[in-house]
């Protein structure tokens, strides 16, 4: 390589574009591996612009970034352009660049090495893409879990408000009943009224569970009350008394707490009717309910149990979940909303306990821990 | 964070009167460094940096605020009330030049002349108005700069480090051009190529030098006129200079016809 014929072959067929750009930015020079890219003479390019061979965007982003970028460090490297061939084609190259300046700093020459970057762009601009629809697709399921949260907590306003608007008429139903009691009635007149007095005890515990459970989830939490108690013993007696006469059923009552103990009565005592309701619906009617209260070291215990089928392991996971109902209850009518068990999981976690289940072919037993120390 | 560290100010010079040098869009205060250093002798010069560019305090770009011009100009006051700045000269780059006629507005008694290099008040061509860009043109540039900002960010960073001819401008430029965020690039680039400040000019009462390159495809000659023809009293000098950025292609021409100005 030592004739300069070869250096001028190596220029003009070199495996890249050359462009030389004169003091004013003019192509003085262009090597014909340019030429057939863009399939333009020399007729075509000399004199031109560098700024000539691209599309409009392209010249404003040279002409803000890599133009000045080339004066203040003399040269750049790796720049992405779009040049602009015959019959407008786009072909996209990276372009090298670097100035050749006289000693007073002044610039006499520009030159450009330039490489095809087709495959390079096609991946960039898919990267790119891809980039984009994972920011959008992200931005889709925020969106959705926005909405999602925002529904569920209108419902759960929706339900709240009906369930307290549905209070007042049924407390008139309930005294009107009551009223009505007074009156003289034919046997048949008494038979309705008291079984109207036991739906309306019906539906009022359904709608306490349905507010209580609002209340927890709107982010109030179950409203408890805990308190040095000294009777809470006989406040159970009273809860499971009125339950065994609603029923012929045979209940085992075992109640001993001697000392005062720091809890929420009302709670307890829901609880209790919650988990005594449950076992009296779903037990085998040939075996009796046990109930019992009472203190195993520091600990309070409760437990309900009642014989009957076992329940299904996969059933035991859900069961204390928000509407969920077992399926085997005695009659369709006398099913809640599934919400008893759940609410009785969160009285217990107020009271810092524990509500656990465990069910064999013999029985059912749901027992309900909580340390006593406190009080 | 204070206005200074905001915007990256940078106050030198010797002299009593202010002068302010304000960059366009693409660059930072960089884009004075062989025009400012001349001052020093006569003039106290501040450089900044606008939020989103530079050292700025990326922390402050507010996409509300800086979705138009005022933004840009709320801050240039800002930084004029920091440094209790009256009577003082104002040169913008670019969109700068217009960010800066509208700061002269705001606070007329802060900003009393103004150089304006290579100014347009409107990009897009409009009925009886020749900006230059057609709506295609910069709907196209919009869309395009997330190409090259890939480019940009990707392949220039390595690149720009370092010079072994000017050492002084190696790290210091990569860190400033490497900040370039592309989301706030994009905006900038949006509020700059859709203004429209038109209308503002005729209000301009500070003593107005237009400085305009030959061949300029971002602010052509004809824009210059229009500039001149609409700020009264205003003088418009053509460069010898081509191209967009006179400040750093002939940076001694610049100085020069400032000079003569002020």
């Amino acid at each position: 390589m030592d004739h300069p014929a070869d250096f001028r072959d190596l220029f003009d067929n070199a495996p890249c574009g050359y462009l030389i750009l004169d003091n004013r930015g003019r192509i003085m020079l262009v090597n014909e591996t340019l030429r057939s890219w863009l399939q333009l003479g020399d007729e075509d390019l000399l004199g031109k612009r560098l700024l000539d061979l691209l599309p409009v965007a392209g010249r404003v982003f040279y002409e803000t970034h890599f133009a000045p970028l080339l004066r203040m460090q003399g040269y750049f490297h790796e720049v992405a352009l779009d040049l602009v061939g015959k019959d407008r084609v786009r072909i996209p190259v990276l372009a090298n660049a670097s100035q050749r300046v006289d000693p007073d700093g002044k610039v006499e020459e520009t030159r450009l090495a330039l490489f095809q970057a087709k495959s390079r762009r096609k991946y960039e601009r898919e990267l790119f893409d891809a980039n984009l629809a994972g920011e959008k697709a992200r931005e889709e399921v925020e969106s959705l879990n926005v909405a999602l949260t925002e529904t569920g907590l209108l419902r759960d306003e929706f339900i709240a408000i009906l369930g307290h608007d549905l209070r007042n008429p049924l407390a008139s139903i309930g005294a009107g009943m009551r009223l009505l009691a007074k009156e003289e009635l034919t046997s048949k007149g008494r038979q309705v009224t008291d079984l109207i007095e036991g739906s309306v005890a019906r539906m009022s515990r359904l709608i306490d569970d349905v507010l209580d459970f609002t209340r927890g989830r709107m982010g109030g939490g179950l409203n408890v009350d805990r308190r040095k108690e000294d009777e809470l013993h006989l406040h159970l007696e009273q809860v499971a008394s009125e339950l065994i006469t609603a029923t012929d059923r045979q209940v085992d009552v075992d109640i001993y707490l001697p000392k005062p103990l720091f809890v929420d009565a009302g709670r307890i005592g829901q609880l209790v009717s919650n988990l005594l309701g449950n076992a009296l619906s779903h037990g085998a009617e040939d075996t009796p309910v046990e109930f019992s209260a009472q203190m195993d070291g520091a600990s309070l215990v409760i437990s309900v149990s009642n014989g009957g089928d076992p329940i299904p392991s996969e059933v035991v996971e859900r069961l204390f979940q928000p509407f969920f109902r077992g399926g085997h209850a005695a009659g369709r009518h006398e099913q809640g909303l599934g919400l008893g068990l759940h609410i009785a999981c969160e009285i217990a976690k107020a009271h810092g306990g524990t509500l656990t289940v465990s069910s064999s072919i013999e029985r059912t037993t749901f027992e309900f821990r909580m340390p006593a120390n406190e009080a | 964070m204070s206005i200074i560290q905001r915007n990256n100010v940078s106050v030198s010079g010797r002299g009593e009167k202010a002068i302010v040098f304000s960059h366009g869009f693409g660059c930072d205060q960089n884009m004075w460094r062989f025009v400012a250093p001349e001052f020093e002798e006569d003039f106290r010069t501040v450089l900044f940096d606008h939020v989103g560019a530079g050292r700025s305090d990326l922390g402050a770009y507010d996409a509300n605020k800086y979705g138009s011009l005022q933004g840009y100009a709320e801050d240039v006051v800002e930084v004029g009330q920091a440094l209790e700045l009256e009577n003082a000269v104002f040169v913008g780059h670019s969109v700068s030049a217009m960010i800066g006629a509208l700061a002269s507005l705001k606070a007329p008694e802060m900003f009393a002349t103004l150089v304006l290099v290579g100014p347009s008040p409107r990009y897009i061509d409009d009925i009886g108005y020749h900006g230059g860009f057609s709506q295609t043109d910069i709907d196209e540039l919009l869309a395009s700069l997330a190409d090259n900002h890939m480019g940009w960010s990707m392949a220039m960073a390595p690149a720009i480090m370092g010079n072994p001819d000017r050492p002084e401008l190696g790290e210091e430029l990569a860190d400033s051009f490497c900040r370039t965020d592309p989301a706030i690039a994009k905006a900038f680039a949006r509020v700059t190529f859709t203004s429209d400040n038109r209308t503002d000019l005729p209000y301009v009462t500070a003593k107005t030098l237009i400085l305009q390159c030959r061949d300029d495809i971002i602010a052509s000659e004809v824009v210059g006129e229009y500039v001149r023809d609409h700020i009264s009293g205003s003088r418009l000098v053509v460069l010898d200079a081509t191209g967009h950025c006179p400040n750093l292609s002939a940076p001694r021409e610049v100085v020069a016809a400032i000079k003569d100005f002020v």
